[in-house]
C-alpha cells in the first residue's frame, strides 16, 4: 500500500523534476557551489605566494574593518551611484522616445543602441584614451582654438573613469526601462489627460510609478556591475584610481591575499542582496523587468 | 498527456546532454608521446618565428600558455606543475624558495651544450643546477630631456614636488619598494618591517607624483608623462616609436644602483617531456637563434654570444646606452617577508584615494 503510494507520488513528480531539475542543477553547480566556496575561502589564511592555507582565521574581515577600506567602499558606492543616476537621467527619456516609436523603428533604434556592444569593450575604452590623451584630438582642438594654452590631463582621472562607466552601462539601463514603458497602455495616459492632469503630473503620478519595475531593474543592472568593475577603472584610471573591484582583483594578482579578496567579494554579495531585499519591500521581484 | 510527453523528452535531452559531455571529456586525454612541449611564460616575450623554426627543426609541437604575473608561475610550480607543463618561466627572485621547496628538476647541463654562451656573472653556481636564463631587464629611470622639469640623477629626485603629474611607473611591490629602500640608504632586499614601513612613507610621496602605473612606454610617447621608472625593453620601444625626434634619455644616475632582473626557464618536478624541454633549452641558447629572437624582443640578454651576433641596431640601441650597467642589485628571495611587503603595498594602493 505504502509502496504503491510512493510510486504514484514519484511519477507525479517526474514532470516537475524534469522541468526544474536542470535549472536547479545548473544553479547549484555554477552559482551556489562557487559562492559557498568564496565564503569558505574568506575565512581562511593567505598562502605566501597566493593561494589559500586551510587554517581558519577572521583576519580578512578584521582587515576589511580598517578605515582605508571603508573609504574605498564609500567612494565605490558613490561612483556606482553617480553612474546609475546619470544612466537613468540619460536613459529614461531615451527609452521613452524609443518606446513611443512604431515597432519597426523602435527595433531599429534598439539595434543602433546595441551595435557599439558588438565591439570589444577594451577597444571602446582604448578609443576614449586616444580621444582624450595629452596629444589627442580633444586637447589639440582646444590648443588650436586657444581655449587652453597647456594640454589638460584628462586620462587617468576620476572624470574619465565616470564617463567610461556611463557609456558602458547605458544600454543596460535603457533596455529594461524600454520594455516597461513599451507595456504602458496609451489609454491610461489619455485618461490621465482627460481627467485634467498636465503632462508633467501624468509623468510623475502615472508613467513613473507604472514603469517603476523597469527603472528598478535598470538601477540593479547598472549599479551592481558598476560597483564591481575593475577593467574600466584599471584602464581609464591608470592603476591609480582604485575602487573596490580593483582592490579585489589585486588580491588575486599582485597582492596575493586571496582570503581578503574573497571577503571583499562577500561584502559585494551582501550589498547586492540588500538591494534586492529593498526592492522586494516595494514590489514583487517577479515583476522585475530583466529583458 | 502532452505535458507528460514533454517532460519525458526534456528528461531525455538532459540525460543525453550529460552523457555527451562525459564522452567528450574522456576522448581528449590521449597520450601523444614526447613530440610535444608545454611552456608557460610571459606573452609577447618570444618571437613566433623562433617557435615555428623550433617546431620545424625538431618536429616537436609547442603549446604556449601565458602568465599574467610572476605569482602565477610560482603558484603553478608550488602546486606541482609537472603534469601540465615542461618548461615554466619564473624570475631570479623566487629561485631560492623554489629550489628549497624541491619544486624543480635538477638540470643536466651536458644536454644543453649551448648554455656555454651564457655569461656566468649572470648565472650563479646554484642557479646553474636548476635554471637557464632567458632575457634580463634593467629597471631604471628614463626622462624626456625637453619636457621633464628637472634632471634626474637619483631616486630622491623622483619625489620632488616639481615632478608632480610627470611620472609614470611600472607596478608591483618588489619593483617599487627597493628604490625607496635605496633612496633611504637601506638594503633593497630588506626584511625589516621598520625599514619597509619607512619605504612605504617614501612611496606615498612617489605615488603622489605618479600619473599612472603601467603602459609607461605609451604614456611617455603620447606626452602624458615626462619621466618613468620602467624596463629597458619598454624604453627601447618608446625610443623607437619616437624615431628621429627621440628626446628620451636614460637618467644619468651617479650613485644609486638599478635593479637587474632575470626571466629564466625551469623544468617543473615530474615534467613529462624532459627530452623536448632540453631540446628547447639548447635551441634557445644558440647564439644565432637568440640573436634573431632579439629583433622582436629588444631586451638585455645574458647570452654574450647572441649579443655579439645580434644586429647593429640592437647593439647600438640608445635604451641600453648608460654607463652604470655594473652598479646593480638583484631582487632576492625574501621568504616570508614577502607578506610584509604585500601588506604595505596594499596600504599604498588603498591610500591613494585620499
Amino acid at each position: 500500500m505504502t509502496a504503491s503510494k510512493g510510486r504514484a507520488k514519484g511519477t507525479n513528480r517526474l514532470p516537475l523534476l524534469a522541468q526544474a531539475g536542470p535549472v536547479s542543477l545548473w544553479m547549484i553547480l555554477f552559482v551556489t557551489i562557487p559562492m559557498l566556496f568564496i565564503i569558505f575561502i574568506s575565512f581562511m589564511t593567505r598562502g605566501t605566494f597566493g593561494g589559500v592555507e586551510y587554517t581558519p582565521s577572521l583576519e580578512s574581515y578584521q582587515t576589511m574593518m580598517e578605515v582605508t577600506y571603508f573609504h574605498i567602499i564609500v567612494k565605490s558606492l558613490g561612483v556606482a551611484a553617480e553612474t546609475t543616476i546619470a544612466c537613468l537621467i540619460v536613459g529614461y527619456p531615451f527609452a521613452y522616445y524609443i518606446a513611443r516609436k512604431p515597432p519597426a523603428t523602435a527595433s531599429r533604434l534598439i539595434t543602433l543602441l546595441m551595435i557599439p556592444f558588438w565591439t570589444n569593450s577594451l577597444m571602446r575604452l582604448n578609443a576614449w584614451m586616444l580621444i582624450f590623451q595629452t596629444n589627442g584630438p580633444v586637447n589639440n582642438f582646444m590648443l588650436n582654438t586657444h581655449m587652453i594654452d597647456k594640454p589638460i590631463t584628462f586620462i587617468f582621472t576620476d572624470g574619465l573613469v565616470l564617463l567610461g562607466l556611463i557609456t558602458n552601462y547605458l544600454p543596460f539601463a535603457v533596455l529594461p526601462m524600454y520594455s516597461s514603458i513599451e507595456k504602458l497602455e496609451k489609454p491610461i495616459l489619455e485618461a490621465s489627460a482627460d481627467l485634467g492632469a498636465t503632462p508633467g503630473v501624468t509623468l510623475l503620478k502615472v508613467t513613473l510609478p507604472l514603469t517603476f519595475p523597469g527603472i528598478f531593474s535598470a538601477i540593479i543592472l547598472t549599479f551592481i556591475p558598476a560597483l564591481g568593475t575593475y577593467v574600466i577603472t584599471d584602464m581609464l584610471g591608470g592603476g591609480k584610481v582604485l575602487y573596490i573591484g580593483n582592490i579585489i582583483k589585486n588580491q588575486f594578482g599582485t597582492i596575493r591575499n586571496w582570503p581578503l579578496g574573497a571577503a571583499l567579494s562577500v561584502l559585494l554579495l551582501v550589498i547586492t542582496a540588500l538591494m534586492i531585499f529593498i526592492y522586494s519591500r516595494f514590489a514583487k521581484v517577479e515583476d522585475m523587468e530583466v529583458v | 498527456m502532452k505535458k507528460k510527453l514533454m517532460a519525458m523528452i526534456l528528461g531525455l535531452v538532459v540525460i543525453f546532454a550529460l552523457t555527451a559531455c562525459g564522452g567528450g571529456d574522456s576522448g581528449t586525454s590521449g597520450d601523444s608521446g614526447s613530440k610535444e612541449l608545454n611552456i608557460f611564460m610571459w606573452s609577447d616575450y618570444i618571437s613566433d618565428e623562433t617557435i615555428a623554426d623550433f617546431e620545424k627543426e625538431t618536429g616537436i609541437k609547442v603549446n604556449l600558455s601565458y602568465m599574467n604575473d610572476n605569482a602565477d608561475s610560482v603558484n603553478k610550480l608550488t602546486a606541482g606543475a609537472g603534469d601540465e607543463y615542461d618548461l615554466i618561466m619564473t624570475c631570479d627572485a623566487y629561485m631560492e624558495s623554489l629550489i628549497n621547496g624541491g619544486y624543480l628538476e635538477e638540470l643536466d647541463l651536458s644536454q644543453i651544450p649551448n648554455s656555454e654562451n651564457i655569461n656566468k656573472a649572470y648565472w650563479t653556481e646554484q642557479n646553474q643546477k636548476f635554471c637557464v636564463p632567458y632575457l634580463m631587464n634593467y629597471i631604471y629611470v628614463v626622462y624626456d630631456k625637453e619636457r621633464c622639469p628637472i634632471e634626474i640623477t637619483c631616486y630622491n629626485d623622483l619625489i620632488k614636488p616639481e615632478m608632480k603629474g610627470q611620472l609614470g611607473s611600472i607596478d608591483g611591490a618588489r619593483n617599487l619598494f627597493p628604490i625607496a629602500l635605496i633612496a633611504l640608504g637601506y638594503d633593497p632586499n630588506s626584511k625589516e618591517e621598520s625599514e619597509i614601513a619607512e619605504a612605504y612613507e617614501w612611496l606615498k610621496k612617489y605615488n603622489a607624483n605618479v600619473v599612472a602605473y603601467g603602459s609607461t612606454e605609451t604614456n611617455i610617447v603620447n606626452g602624458t608623462i615626462s619621466a618613468m621608472l620602467t624596463y629597458d625593453g619598454n624604453t627601447a620601444e618608446a625610443m623607437a616609436a619616437m624615431g628621429d625626434n627621440n628626446t628620451l634619455t636614460v637618467a644619468p644616475f651617479k650613485k644609486d644602483p638599478v635593479q637587474l632582473g632575470f626571466d629564466l626557464y625551469v623544468i617543473p618536478k615530474g615534467a613529462k617531456h624532459m627530452d623536448a624541454a632540453y631540446a628547447f633549452l639548447n635551441y634557445i641558447t644558440d647564439a644565432e637563434v637568440m640573436a634573431k629572437n632579439l629583433v622582436e624582443n629588444p631586451y638585455s640578454c645574458p647570452n654574450d654570444a647572441a649579443v655579439a651576433a645580434a644586429s647593429e641596431e640592437y647593439r647600438n640601441d640608445p635604451a641600453f646606452d648608460f654607463d652604470y650597467k655594473e652598479n646593480i642589485f638583484f631582487q632576492e628571495d625574501v621568504g616570508d617577508a614577502i607578506k610584509i611587503y604585500d601588506k604595505y603595498y596594499q596600504k599604498l594602493k588603498v591610500d591613494t584615494g585620499e
